[in-house]
């Protein structure tokens, strides 16, 4: 038995590169992940500061692309290409750390709740269910406005109000599971929580965690960009979401000033979706079809 | 049959799309955006602006701001007469007034509110600073109010107080809980109050019974607005026809734009940047966590000499403010004040490199010490004038941290005094009492920290006597030198920098009102006047029917929402069928 | 007694929302008393009148115990703002947001589960491919962005804000079709972000379903791919997406904010962005308690059904 399982992993991880290389969307995703991780990692040193200095810069406000500024300028003279590259590291920065905080958060939540039952299951399934009843936004909107401004509260806000819905479909899939008859006969036949959470419910909810993760990045990236539209961001640094603050608040909608509103939505949609086509590559990488 | 009956429903849809259409001669609406909320429509309690705003077209005054020049005018009385020893004041009601309800209106309306407000405290909640030196009120008879004070005052004619019909509000037992939402609601003033959807829209007719003379069109709606780009995208397209307090960039937006004429006002704020003097309380105990060095005045003076004010003004305010000085902005004219010739603190960074080493705070490593600048994050302002002010401090050694926070952390920060620098900004009245009162010593907080409504804790003895003396003074040319005087010191001991006073940018659908009355005459606003002239005087450019182009979109949207469901409600049926054969 | 258990469960979490609401947003510094009266002549003396009508120079357990009580009886307080007690000013605003909320929510569960499923059972079709497309990208869209450019792009066509015109004449179709007018944009924002997930959720749960073994016996049996979809293999795979739909019923109302607040829409989400602001303590709370109180129940309501539609699953 065990050693079918064992045979069976191994072939799953050599298979695994390239079945994912096998799904183009999914490389395509991992492509413009590395060119955006690049981005945001070289960028900074490359712009000149004075660029980006609202009192140095000399361009005209709100000019449309053109040959010097091919994304246009803002309405201080920035050039809005350079803004979009430069929020790429914030953006990104902000989104991975808050889904890793939520997903981690979630599946351990889900799989011990799901899994043991007594004392320890109704205490945690009473946290999550109280978290869970918190809307989120409502929730991370209240903590940036109580904590001091800066990247690690938007990080904090976005964890910390997001993990339960990750543990409420883990702890799902874990009943689920669970109530199975191989999982009852594996309990029937001396499978200790160990080997039931390892090799039965672990496996199981991988799939679900990993749909997940993507989605959470996605989510934070998302959040991230809501919570600094709504003007609770740290206003010192440039991210796609504080850009589209700064177009709405300057009136970018009325004054059809599109190449304004337009390139920040358009880098968080790419990258968003990046993630989510990596991370579906990835599911299909470990449930294989059969 | 259900194919059928949504058939029918298509034709009942289009036809009741094109109801609208046939209507062309409504009531003549004037439509204004608001962006704040209203919090009451109980003048006693409401302090909102915006509040305060509908509140001035609901009800008069005893006296009012002429539109043209702002001096004091006819409202509610007609005449008045301070006694010789100026404790006495006669205030006389003209007989003819009336309510819109029909009744008259009468000195007992004056007497019956000013005396409602010295008796019942909640009363006092919004105008409770305007009465607090009345001795007595009463009306003699029906033309006549005699008020008493306790000591003379040279606000008696700047008494911004809603008089209130006494008919109605006699019955009234709890004020604190009266809503007044008593459609249509008696007023005196040019329109009555007669829907209000809260966070939607509120809804006022033409006062016909209105002393001046009614309004020249039918209605008056006050549409709400989240933000102040909506604002102006509805007064794009014609939805709305009066949007003020634009930004810089949304007023230049609507340059050139067909039927829609901007109006670039004299406002009646400014903008300034605090410096904290080192906060007390009313004892004198220090408050806060002010940088020590802030004390010094050379400091401070040096700090106000390293700000480019014309810099700001073209960078940040893009041309659309006056550059700032004394604590009244130029709109009130008499009373504003310039820094004359040896006054003048012209922008020197030079200047002030030298000032600051003079006075002991020498650069290690390029920089003398840290400021924090506190300003709020969201407004468009804050956020870009910190940057500059960045760049000015660090070439005199001055390094910036900025935070800005939201609107209340702000509040706590200046009231708890544990800012460096900030950013604050008042709105000013005709009479200038209350924004130089602000800043006198009485104004700090008390032992708790409560209480207080300065923010700039600025205590100054001298400042403190002029301020004695002009509450006193009912000579008005010498009580416009004692508040230049003031204006002056202030300026010299630069508790805080008067950064610009902002342009109120208004816009208005030209082709549905032709014209709108300003106050001023000349560079006037027409919203957030110290009247209701803007509203009462707009002429309608004579204009129908504003929903004729809705018409065909509403019709075509109709239809195809009914094309879908038909098309759906087929699929369903037919998907039906075929699984019923395949079983 | 299990459903008991469960009330009881449901009921302790609004007691616990209620205590951390009325912490967390205490803690919010700022007075609102200064917030209120920024701007207009104000002395000492009326400032101290304001915090005394609203108990808010009373210790903070006294306040407490003030509003909790008083919550138990229905009460939530007075708002700061508006003046009125917070109950009202919710129930006023509850109708557009259950206009708006119930109308995206009905079409993007009724849309996504559906394509979800044609998506799944026809896996690497053309139509699967564009439609898992098209929701991952609107997936990625930020609420609010979309909304901003759906206004940009329309121009004129639709109003850009509220709910309805004040000088639309009075009759029901006219108000009718003017709250439709209105209602277009915002609705679409809503639905085209959350039918995404719907969508991807459904798919990827039936796809999971559908390597069971029952179903290859079921197909074993003769009966039709369609049948076999239809009986066996959807209804199991509805139970996550179920889930799911229930869980975001909260989420999708706290949601609203973003796409009330850009199209100024006079529902609730707005009205919690402007409390915010005050800040409007006994708003907030009341707000909180409320969306709260609804996910609770709808979070029940999920367990039950949970247990219902899958009998092997053992309640715990």
């Amino acid at each position: 038995m065990s050693r079918f399982n064992a045979a069976r992993g191994l072939s799953r991880a050599s298979g695994g590169i390239s079945t994912f290389l096998s799904h183009r969307a999914g490389v395509a995703g991992a492509a413009i992940l590395v060119v955006a991780a690049l981005v945001a990692v070289i960028a900074p040193l490359l712009i000149p500061a004075d660029a980006l200095d609202v009192t140095r810069v000399t361009a005209a406000p709100w000019q449309a692309p053109g040959v010097e500024y091919w994304l246009g300028t803002d309405h201080t003279g920035r050039s809005v290409a350079l803004l979009v590259v430069q929020g790429a590291g914030t953006s990104l920065f902000v989104g991975l750390t808050a889904a890793l905080l939520a997903v981690g958060i979630g599946t351990l939540v889900g799989i011990v709740s799901g899994h043991f039952g007594g004392l320890v299951a109704g205490a945690l399934l009473r946290v999550t269910d109280f978290f869970l009843v918190l809307p989120a936004l409502v929730l991370a909107i209240a903590l940036s406005t109580v904590l001091p401004r800066g990247l690690g509260t938007i990080v904090l806000a976005i964890g910390l109000t997001s993990w339960p819905s990750t543990a409420r479909m883990v702890r799902a899939q874990t009943l689920t599971i669970e109530a199975r008859p191989f999982v009852e006969r594996a309990r029937a036949l001396g499978g200790g929580h160990g080997h039931v959470i390892g090799r039965h419910v672990l496996p199981s909810v991988v799939p679900l965690v990993l749909v997940n993760a993507t989605l959470a990045v996605a989510t934070a990236i998302v959040a991230e960009s809501t919570l600094a539209f709504l003007g609770l961001g740290d206003p010192t640094r440039i991210s796609w979401g504080a850009m589209l603050h700064q177009a709405q608040l300057h009136g970018a909608v009325p004054q059809r000033a599109w190449w304004f509103l337009l390139p920040p939505g358009v880098a968080i949609v790419v990258v968003v979706l990046a993630f989510t086509l990596v991370g579906r590559a990835l599911e299909a990488v470990v449930t294989p079809k059969r | 049959m259900r194919v059928k009956a949504c058939a029918l429903l298509a034709i009942a849809t289009t036809l009741g799309v094109a109801t609208p259409q046939v209507q062309a001669q409504g009531p003549v609406i004037l439509k204004v955006a608001i962006v704040q909320q209203i919090d009451s429509m109980n003048p006693f309690l409401a302090v909102f602006q915006s509040s305060t705003e509908v509140g001035r077209l609901m009800y008069d005054y005893l006296t009012a701001y002429a539109a043209d020049d702002q001096r004091v005018t006819e409202g509610v009385a007609n005449r008045w007469e301070p006694s010789a020893d100026k404790l006495t004041w006669t205030f006389t009601v003209p007989e003819g007034k009336k309510w819109s309800d029909g009744k008259p209106i009468t000195a007992q309306d004056v007497a019956f509110t000013y005396n409602l407000m010295l008796t019942d405290e909640v009363a006092r909640t919004a105008n409770g600073s305007f009465v607090t030196n009345f001795e007595s009120v009463a009306a003699t008879d029906d033309k006549t109010v005699v008020i008493k004070t306790k000591a003379p005052q040279v606000t008696m004619l700047a008494l911004d107080i809603p008089i209130v019909p006494k008919h109605v509000w006699e019955k009234v037992t709890n004020i604190k809980d009266y809503a007044n939402d008593q459609m249509p609601v008696v007023g005196s003033g040019p329109f009555v109050l007669t829907e209000h959807v809260a966070g939607q829209f509120i809804k006022l007719k033409t006062n016909k019974n209105y002393w001046r003379g009614a309004a020249k069109y039918d209605e008056l709606h006050f549409v709400y607005f989240q933000n102040s780009d909506a604002a102006v995208q509805a007064l794009g397209k014609g939805e709305v026809d009066l949007v003020n307090r634009m930004a810089p960039a949304q007023f230049d937006s609507l340059d050139g734009k067909a039927g829609v004429t901007r109006n670039k006002a004299q406002g009646r704020r400014f903008t300034e940047l605090l410096i904290n003097p080192g906060a007390q309380t009313k004892a004198g105990v220090p408050i806060g966590d002010g940088n020590p060095a802030l004390k010094d005045v050379r400091v401070r003076r040096a700090i106000a000499q390293a700000v480019d004010l014309d810099a700001l003004v073209q960078r940040v305010n893009l041309g659309y403010a006056e550059k700032g000085a004394g604590l009244v902005p130029p709109v009130f004219g008499k009373w504003h004040w310039q820094p004359g010739a040896g006054e003048l603190r012209k922008f020197d960074p030079a200047a002030a490199n030298a000032a600051l080493d003079a006075a002991g705070y020498p650069r290690k490593d390029g920089t003398r010490f840290t400021l924090r600048l506190t300003g709020r994050a969201g407004r468009a302002y804050d956020e870009q004038a910190s940057e500059y002010l960045k760049r000015s401090m660090s070439e005199v050694g001055i390094g910036l941290d900025v935070r800005l926070v939201s609107d209340n952390q702000l509040n706590e920060v200046t009231t708890a005094a544990t800012y460096d620098l900030a950013f604050s900004g008042w709105a000013t009245n005709v009479d200038p009492d209350f924004i130089l009162g602000l800043h006198t010593c009485a104004q700090r907080p008390g032992a708790d920290g409560k209480g207080g409504t300065t923010d700039s804790y600025f205590c100054d003895e001298t400042y403190d006597q002029l301020y004695a003396r002009q509450l006193s003074e009912f000579d008005e040319g010498k009580r416009v030198e004692i508040v230049k005087q003031m204006q002056a010191r202030f300026y010299d001991q630069v508790p805080a920098v008067v950064l610009a006073y902002e342009n109120a940018l208004e816009g208005y659908r030209s082709d549905h009102f032709a014209r709108f009355t300003t106050q001023p005459a000349q560079g006037g606003v027409i919203m957030a006047q110290n009247g209701m002239w803007g509203y009462y005087g707009a002429e309608p450019a004579g204009r129908v029917a504003q929903a004729s182009s809705k018409g065909p979109w509403l019709a075509i949207g109709g239809m195809v929402l009914v094309a879908a469901v038909v098309i759906g409600v087929v699929v369903v049926r037919r998907r039906q069928a075929t699984a019923g054969e395949r079983e | 007694m299990r459903l008991a258990g469960r009330l009881g469960g449901a009921a302790l979490s609004l007691v616990m929302v209620a205590v951390l609401g009325f912490f967390l947003f205490r803690v919010v510094p700022g007075d609102p008393v200064v917030s209120m009266t920024r701007g207009r002549p104000t002395t000492a003396a009326m400032q101290a009148e304001l915090r005394a009508q609203f108990g808010l120079d009373r210790p903070l357990l006294s306040q407490f115990w003030g509003y909790f009580t008083s919550l138990l009886q229905g009460d939530l307080g007075t708002s700061f703002t508006f003046r009125r007690p917070v109950a009202d000013v919710i129930l006023e605003r509850l109708g557009p947001t259950l206009l708006l909320v119930g109308t995206s929510t009905l079409i993007a569960v009724g849309l996504g589960l559906w394509l979800g499923v044609r998506a799944a059972w026809r896996r690497d079709s053309a139509f699967d491919k564009a439609t898992t497309g098209v929701a991952l990208t609107l997936w990625a869209v930020p609420t609010f962005w979309l909304g901003m450019l759906l206004m940009m792009v329309t121009g004129d066509l639709f109003p850009s804000r509220g709910m309805r015109d004040t000088d639309t004449a009075p009759d029901f179709v006219s108000q009718a079709l003017d709250v439709g007018h209105h209602l277009v944009l915002p609705s679409i924002t809503l639905v085209a972000v959350v039918c995404a997930e719907y969508m991807l959720v459904m798919r990827s749960s039936l796809l999971e379903e559908m390597h069971a073994p029952y179903l290859t016996t079921a197909r074993a049996k003769g009966l039709r791919d369609d049948l076999v979809r239809r009986r066996h293999a959807v209804p199991n795979a509805v139970l996550p997406a179920i889930t799911l739909v229930f869980l975001r019923f909260g989420l999708v109302v706290a949601g609203a904010i973003t796409t009330e607040t850009v199209f100024s829409w006079p529902g609730l989400g707005l009205l919690f962005y402007d409390a915010l602001t005050g800040p409007d303590y006994f708003l907030l709370q009341g707000l909180l308690v409320c969306t709260a109180g609804a996910v609770v129940v709808m979070n029940l309501l999920a367990e039950l059904l949970y247990g219902v539609l899958d009998p092997r699953v053992k309640v715990v």
